[in-house]
């Protein structure tokens, strides 16, 4: 069996912020390679691992959109050998301080995370969260050495190694969203071992914390006729219960909502019933928070579903993940697609 | 170049009411190609040069709209309820004077508030263009008003309402009176409903499937008494955009920025915005996607009737984008 492990913790150690993803695009490159029939890359830097289906042509097409950006920081200002900055995507300012970065400057600088003494702060601020405009970078440079490396627009990203809970607990930043890219390998993997009828088309999306441009542009690049995104979603955990969060490593979950058409949740839901994969149903009442929501309405629309991996701690750099639902979701996508039969899209009919 | 930058922010044109501009625009531009265009949406197109081996397809965007109110009520008394076409500030208006499309003027004002020190919000606000009856007032829901404030010249710099983004549009005017040769195909677009949503530049990136996008546009500046943190300046060069709260423009092309921009010693700045877009945003997720960036004209007080570019930086960001058109480009 393929194990993601090893690739999953070689990419969360990467950089790759939204709009800066070409190191982890590289790598992702290197693991579909062997799996895929052709990899391209887009304008805006999307990674398109394609295998071809035994349809006769014209052959219907299927895309599993995963986003491989990640979230970060951004210099605003330097300013007396310190660093300002602002976030790139949802950083919360509450997990900031005394964080490890590297601050990607001339050269890759290490710097951490300060936080000044209350008593140098405006007293509004008082004892509660210190807003990230009061936050500074130290790499630990004269201000004339800093001055000379970094400057206004070098993206910085956290820089913890992930660590390995347990043998199946996964922690580290940036599992939003490369979980989800471990889970399309192991579907590509999977697919590259059984006959499939569709055209395959997995992509590793750009920017998606920031603007969505990877999932707005890739269906222009493969037009597909059914388009899957598969990301994470908050698992039940310390400060999250309720209906809002689902278990913590018991199985992956299905959207339901206006970004899922029904007849792509059925046939999710068939083969996951039919394979004991264990799943939840997601609702999103609204929009989904994922590329499902641009894919669903690019050109003429597509039939879309979002599937979410469980994790605890989204958009912290200790976001923590169960490999076994890694495992599912990439089994499901691989089996589900391998299920499609040439012509169903034209089978799927609108119950009046 | 000042002559023209008057003469523009003088012309009124709300978002989707820019014919005005677009009429004083094509006046100005018809002198420098032939071929302009005015789209479904109304933007202008104007096309120039002969895209060589190597070169590439590049829409450069500047937007003909400026922000404005819409009239929602006319009450008894013919006094005008509003609502806003763009981000208009509640704290910019009192006082303030506008102009509708049929020329007749009003004044804001505000209702009497509670408290004298707080913001008021748009329902607070009022227009009044001298009326007493609503039969008197010859304007209805939907008429459309600008802000009306004079152009000062100070020299170095100058102020205005509308230079958000009327200095973009005279600075295309002026690099295509100026551009002698390019390897490209570059498509100039003087693009509509900016203010609104980007909507102009999304269509007419659409049509024009170009290779790279630029805009040309204003952005905010953190150089005055206790301002938001920021390290763009008022006259300290032309802003090339790293990111805005919309986009993130293409670090390949940030990068041949910054290197055009030290190889002809321009002047220049970077810029992180943390509020607002512009048609970057637009020519970036059109079709497959289109490598973008933006070159940002700093202004101080954007969206408020007096706003304040320097003229120095006019020059230079003029100066940066003819030779970013002049030379091959290979990101």
């Amino acid at each position: 069996m393929y194990d993601s492990l090893p690739f999953l913790k070689k990419i969360l150690a990467l950089p790759g912020l939204s709009g800066y993803e070409s190191p982890v695009r590289q790598v992702i490159a290197d693991e579909w390679g062997p799996f895929v029939d052709e990899l391209q890359t887009s304008r805006l830097g999307n990674l398109y691992g394609i295998r071809r289906g035994t349809a006769s042509e014209p052959r219907p097409r299927i895309l599993l959109a995963a986003h491989m950006d990640a979230i970060g920081l951004m210099v605003t200002q330097v300013q007396n050998g310190f660093i300002r900055f602002t976030r790139i995507g949802g950083v919360d300012p509450r997990i900031l301080p005394g964080q490890k970065v590297i601050v990607h400057g001339r050269r890759d600088l290490p710097g951490v995370i300060g936080q000044p003494s209350p008593r140098l702060l405006p007293e509004f601020i008082g004892k509660k969260t210190v807003p990230m405009e009061y936050l500074l970078i130290d790499v630990g440079l004269s201000t004339e050495e800093t001055r000379a490396l970094v400057r206004t627009g070098d993206p910085i990203s956290f820089a913890q190694p992930p660590i390995e809970l347990t043998d199946n607990t996964l922690a580290g930043h940036t599992l939003d969203n490369r979980a989800s890219v471990a889970a399309l390998s192991v579907c590509l993997h999977e697919l590259s071992t059984i006959r499939h009828t569709w055209d395959v088309w997995a992509v590793a999306t750009v920017q998606e914390e920031e603007t969505l441009a990877g999932a707005i542009t890739s269906p222009y690049d493969v037009r597909p006729d059914i388009a899957v995104a598969i990301d994470v979603t908050f698992a039940k955990g310390p400060g999250g219960g309720g209906y809002k969060t689902v278990p913590f490593g018991k199985g992956i979950t299905l959207g339901w909502g206006p970004n899922t058409h029904p007849a792509i949740f059925e046939v999710f839901k068939k083969v996951a019933e039919h394979l004991d994969i264990p799943f939840q149903t997601e609702v999103s009442p609204a929009q989904s928070g994922t590329d499902a929501m641009d894919l669903q309405v690019s050109g003429a629309g597509l039939p879309s579903l979002y599937i979410s991996i469980p994790i605890r701690y989204m958009h912290t750099p200790v976001e923590l993940v169960s490999m076994k639902d890694i495992q599912r979701a990439g089994h499901l996508l691989a089996q589900t697609v391998a299920s499609l039969e040439a012509d169903f899209v034209q089978q799927i009919r609108w119950e009046d | 170049m000042k002559e023209l930058i008057q003469q523009l922010v003088e012309t009124t044109g709300p978002s989707g009411y820019e014919s005005k501009v677009r009429d004083l625009v094509i006046e100005n531009i018809s002198r420098y190609t032939k071929d302009v265009k005015v789209d479904a949406l109304g933007n202008v197109i104007a096309h120039m040069g002969n895209k060589k081996p190597g070169g590439l397809s590049i829409m450069l965007s500047a937007h003909m709209d400026e922000i404005g109110v819409i009239v929602t009520h006319v009450d008894d008394n013919g006094f005008l309820r509003f609502t806003t076409i763009g981000g208009v500030r509640a704290v910019n208006c009192i006082g303030g004077r506008v102009q509708f499309l049929n020329g007749l003027h009003g004044v804001i004002f505000v209702e009497k508030l509670e408290n004298a020190n707080q913001v008021p919000t748009f329902d607070q606000l009022y227009i009044d263009c001298g009326f007493s009856t609503r039969k008197e007032c010859p304007l209805q829901v939907g008429d459309l008003a600008i802000f009306e404030r004079p152009f000062i010249d100070m020299g170095k710099r100058i102020v205005s309402k509308a230079l958000d983004d009327r200095i973009g549009v005279a600075i295309q005017i002026d690099v295509m009176r100026q551009l002698k040769q390019t390897p490209h195909d570059v498509f100039f677009v003087f693009s509509t409903q900016e203010e609104v949503g980007t909507r102009g530049a999304t269509t007419s990136a659409y049509g024009i499937n170009p290779d790279l996008g630029i805009s040309i546009d204003v952005t905010v500046t953190g150089d005055t008494p206790k301002s938001a943190r920021m390290s763009v300046s008022l006259g300290k060069g032309p802003a090339i955009k790293v990111r805005d709260s919309g986009m993130l423009a293409d670090p390949r092309l940030v990068q041949h920025f910054i290197q055009i921009a030290e190889s002809k010693k321009i002047p220049y700045q970077l810029e992180v915005l943390e509020g607002g877009t512009t048609d970057a945003r637009a020519i970036q997720t059109s079709r497959a996607g289109v490598p973008s960036g933006s070159i940002s004209i700093p202004c101080r007080y954007v969206h408020s009737p007096s706003e304040m570019v320097d003229m120095d930086d006019v020059e230079n960001a003029v100066r940066l984008i003819l030779s970013f058109l002049s030379d091959p480009i290979n990101l």
